[in-house]
């Protein structure tokens, strides 16, 4: 990384405008552009500025003392819950209140949310007390305090400290349970001493006569009781003398956790009142449509702006540069252009209408049959050892037989239902951006980069995002907004990209791969030795995920990583490695069962039975819950068949990990010219020491399912001439109500875990399950994904 | 050029260009934000109005042929969430990132309109919006309650929605 200044510098976007100044653009956009209203009452949301409750919460007038960071308690006992995590379907924003309140022992009919401030986390370092996982630095899976997850939350490099006040606002990697768990308890059992302290204060007693429950202490010898409305602001004046000492409920403890909640937001969603940052308007707000080179690492070689000044509402173009990889994880983006307008829908058309020709990097030759072949041939290559047990080769020779399969997967997209988008205003000392993002500390190192300004003075007004899948499937639409907005100092605007501009440039994508699987079995059909061969793009996300044990019993096993090196960004969708990696495992297995001639759950269990690992347990409860749900084994009619696969999202960590075991079921009907229908999922999923909000982690899997679908089904992107064919719903299918199953069993098996975590780890089963059932169906083996290039007719 | 406009029961007029998507009047001139881009070509629904009572892709239709409808956001749909599909999606908590659910909701009320109990196999054919969480498996069974609580008479006037 350069220094500030100097990537301040490269930064810089280029403008031409309209030739107005300031004023005389708002003069002539009240003329043309503005909104007669006839007819008054309605209410208007114009200035609704990035708030997803019905409040304003970061720059409120503080009347009412906080607790702590994380807390506020109003005279009328309503809690305000300060949310770091974003909430974008996966139910943060209740499950995070929930693990607050769970120590709070407040009444949980009164809590609400907030987003907290990525700004005051960075002016204000996280009490030292509260930086200790009290499970230790490496928390073993099965100890039931604090989480397991990220033990201290070292993490901290340039980019991002996770010291902060609001310590991990990074939605990823399924961690805002297991990573975040024990500090949410500690900020809500902080509290709730203080407010022992302030009760017993009151009542000249010592705190150890009272209890907290439902929002009132009680002190029980004299029955008085006070609530917390009445403390709060005693409490927010109170220090506690001890803070070190304050314990935090285990695992076997919670009361409120593991209980169905409906979701805090959902009344929101459901009247349009949920606020997206694409419905924020900042008062005077321009809109700018951005298009970058659709051949990454390419830029603008010319555009003539002449030909578009006179069209409506045009205001300029701003042409801004490739975004410095050291801001967006490495990854090369496009430099490009962005015409601005009163209205977006002005700057789409005139950016349509913009003659603009690309500086194409030397990519254009790459399409998706070479960029292919390439990964076919670095599987040949040795690679990058990911695990190894035993002597593969040496066994191999012993084999009675060898079988051995290749597949392939194609690049995906995450596809988010909201467009890139995010409105920043600049001005000389200050940033403020309103944007849906996964990872506000990354955007704010992002905007103070580009801008010159330091991170303490740069505001993330964080909104509900319209989907997620992956904080770089979102791609630079911060660093785009932040270089137009620069450019246009002292001027909020707002950037949105088009959902093609979304789709088929600014996001990173989920690798494509390759992998080459090879068994030697012995006499009775099992193997002996077991060489695994993945190729991806060399900036794929966890190559290895999925690949290693615990699992199956291979005594004698190589796993290796192979890669190309390609320019397309590839990043986090959702659940990285696995989905891939339990595609190619998953049907293998099936096909050596196949060649074993046994049945296929039955071979599983066997080798999982013969494997000695912390979690065999439960993996064997897992399989042989879902055949037990899906009446495995017995008839179907024709053309029916059913599929199964089993997956815990391992990582290649030598260590006992967190993870979340979940076997399923697949049930499907092939018609005799081909036509696919997924009848029916069980899913057996692990509870692991309980859940947080069991109703959110139906929903996830209910919806994983779709997902599953659409990956194995409908989705493809393909390269040609060095750029994404697909951008948009036409051509990259999304399933609709039609081809959802119409029955979804899902069960919870306890196991005594802490979990990897629910919102991705129950979608990498149901590909191969789906092939697996295809196959018994149909008599036609799947190797190459998506399903729909296939003919799967039978007779 | 102005198009006068009514929608949720108000006259509007906006000042813009006739072939201006529905959609960005909508949205950007008028602000009334719950009524979503997802796509832009009439694909996803996640734009999904109602234009005389029909559901319409409203990124696809010029503002200039919207003049003299009338026309129904999820912002008119009821003043305090309490119209049965809504009711009904809460039940259910049906939504997940929410973003495609007003124009989910406003599908479902159309189907509901003109079928009053609808089949699984009518659900499929009437409700084509693209949900990109998949909450397929809880927006069918809030179809069928929200079905069931509109052939009942409501027990009250006005209700209160207590489950904010």
């Amino acid at each position: 990384m350069t220094s500030k200044q100097t990537v301040s510098d490269a930064m810089t976007a280029h403008i031409e405008t309209a030739g107005m100044d300031r004023r005389e653009f708002f003069i002539t956009t009240a003329a043309v552009g503005g909104t007669l209203v006839v007819g008054c009452g309605w209410p208007r949301r114009g200035d609704a500025v990035g708030v997803t409750t019905p409040a304003a919460p970061w720059y409120r007038e503080s009347t009412i003392p906080e607790i702590n960071a994380w807390i506020v308690i109003a005279p009328d006992d309503t809690v305000t819950i300060r949310i770091s995590q974003t909430e974008l379907g996966q139910g943060v924003w209740t499950a995070c209140a929930m693990m607050i309140s769970e120590e709070l022992q407040c009444d949980w009919n009164k809590v609400r949310g907030e987003y907290a401030s990525a700004n005051r986390d960075a002016r204000e370092e996280a009490p030292a007390w509260t930086l200790k996982n009290p499970a230790g630095p490496e928390p073993s899976p099965t100890d039931p305090r604090g989480g397991g997850g990220e033990g201290d939350l070292p993490a901290t490099n340039e980019r991002i400290s996770w010291t902060g006040v609001y310590r991990r606002m990074t939605t990823n990697r399924s961690a805002s349970v297991k990573g975040n768990l024990y500090f949410y308890q500690l900020a809500g059992a902080e509290a709730r001493e203080r407010l022992l302290l302030a009760a017993a204060e009151r009542w000249d007693v010592p705190t150890s006569e009272l209890t907290a429950k439902d929002s009132i202490i009680t002190h029980a010898t004299t029955g008085r009781t006070v609530r917390y409305g009445e403390v709060a602001t005693r409490a927010a004046e109170l220090e506690h003398p001890h803070p070190e000492t304050i314990t935090i409920k285990s695992a076997h403890e919670f009361t409120l956790m593991g209980t169905e909640r409906k979701n805090l937001d959902v009344p929101l969603k459901v009247t349009g009142q949920a606020v997206y940052a694409i419905d924020v308007k900042v008062p005077g707000t321009l809109h700018a449509c951005a298009k970058a080179c659709p051949v990454w690492g390419g830029d603008v070689k010319s555009y003539d702006f002449d030909a578009i000044k006179e069209m409506p509402g045009v205001h300029s173009v701003v042409q801004f540069p490739k975004p410095d990889p050291g801001l967006v994880r490495g990854r090369h983006f496009s430099g490009g252009v962005a015409v601005v307008a009163d209205s977006w829908w002005r700057a789409k058309t005139a950016l349509d209408a913009l003659p603009l020709e690309w500086e194409y990097p030397p990519y254009t030759h790459l399409n998706t049959e070479n960029m292919q072949q390439a990964l076919v041939e670095s599987i040949d290559e040795p690679g990058r050892l990911v695990y190894q047990q035993g002597n593969l080769e040496d066994a191999m020779a012993q084999a009675t037989s060898v079988v051995e399969a290749s597949y392939d997967v194609p690049y995906l997209a995450r596809a988010r239902m909201e467009p890139g988008n995010a409105t920043v205003l600049v001005t000389d000392d200050r940033v403020d951006i309103w944007i849906g993002d996964q990872s506000p500390q990354e955007t704010r190192f992002s905007a103070s980069q580009i801008t010159g300004i330091p991170q303490e003075q740069v505001h993330i007004h964080s909104a509900h995002l319209g989907g997620g899948f992956g904080r770089y499937g979102n791609g630079p639409q911060a660093e785009h907004a932040v270089m137009v907005a620069k450019a246009l100092k002292g001027q909020p605007v707002k950037m949105q990209w088009t959902r093609e501009e979304d789709w088929s440039v600014g996001t990173t994508y989920r690798a494509m791969g390759v992998a080459r699987l090879r068994a030697g079995l012995d006499a009775d059909g099992y193997p002996i030795a077991m060489d695994i061969r993945a190729a991806a793009d060399q900036t794929a996300s966890s190559p290895h995920r999925s690949l290693v044990p615990p699992g199956y019993f291979f005594p004698n096993l190589r796993v290796t990583n192979h890669f190309a090196d390609f320019h397309v960004p590839c990043g986090t969708r959702r659940a990285t490695g696995s989905p891939s990696n339990v595609f190619f495992v998953e049907s293998f297995i099936e096909e050596l069962a196949d060649a074993a001639g046994k049945d296929s759950y039955e071979y599983r269990r066997e080798l999982i039975s013969r494997n000695d690992f912390l979690f065999k347990d439960d993996w064997l409860q897992a399989l042989d819950l879902v055949a037990e749900m899906s009446e495995w084994g017995t008839p179907l009619p024709e053309g029916w068949a059913r599929g199964i696969a089993i997956d815990d999202r391992r990582y290649d960590r030598e260590k006992p990990d967190v993870c979340t075991i979940a076997a399923m079921v697949c049930t499907v009907s092939v018609s005799k010219a081909g036509a696919i229908r997924l009848e029916r999922v069980d899913v057996a999923f692990d509870e692991g020491f309980g859940f947080v909000n069991p109703l959110s982690v139906r929903k996830q899997i209910e919806g994983q399912v779709a997902w599953g679908w659409n990956d194995v089904m409908h989705q493809g992107f393909t390269v040609k001439d060095g750029r994404m064919e697909q951008n948009n719903f036409h051509d990259f299918p999304v399933s609709r109500m039609s081809e959802y199953p119409r029955e979804v069993n899902i069960r919870f098996f306890k196991t005594n875990h802490w979990l990897e975590g629910v919102g991705e780890e129950a979608m990498s089963q149901i590909p191969p399950a789906i092939v697996n059932a295809v196959f018994r169906a149909t008599g036609k083996r799947v190797r190459s994904l998506p399903l729909r290039k296939h003919d799967l007719s039978w007779a | 050029m102005p198009f006068p406009l009514t929608i949720n029961g108000l006259q509007y007029v906006v000042d813009v260009e006739p072939e201006t998507p529905l959609l960005w009047a909508i949205r950007d001139t008028l602000d009334l934000t719950g009524t979503k881009y997802g796509c832009g070509i009439g694909q996803c629904g996640a734009c999904t109005v109602h234009v005389n009572g029909q559901a319409v892709r409203s990124c696809s239709i010029p503002v200039s042929a919207a003049v003299g409808t009338t026309i129904t956001t999820i912002e008119g749909l009821s003043v305090d969430g309490t119209h049965p599909v809504q009711l009904a999606w809460k039940e259910f908590d049906a939504p997940q990132c929410g973003y495609c659910q007003s124009g989910m909701i406003m599908s479902a009320v159309a189907l509901l309109q003109r079928t009053s109990a609808p089949t699984d196999d009518e659900i499929d054919s009437g409700v084509t919006n693209a949900c990109r969480c998949g909450t397929y498996y809880r927006v069918r069974q809030a179809i069928h309650r929200a079905a069931a609580l509109m052939s009942t008479p409501p027990a009250g006037s006005g209700g209160r929605n207590d489950d904010v």
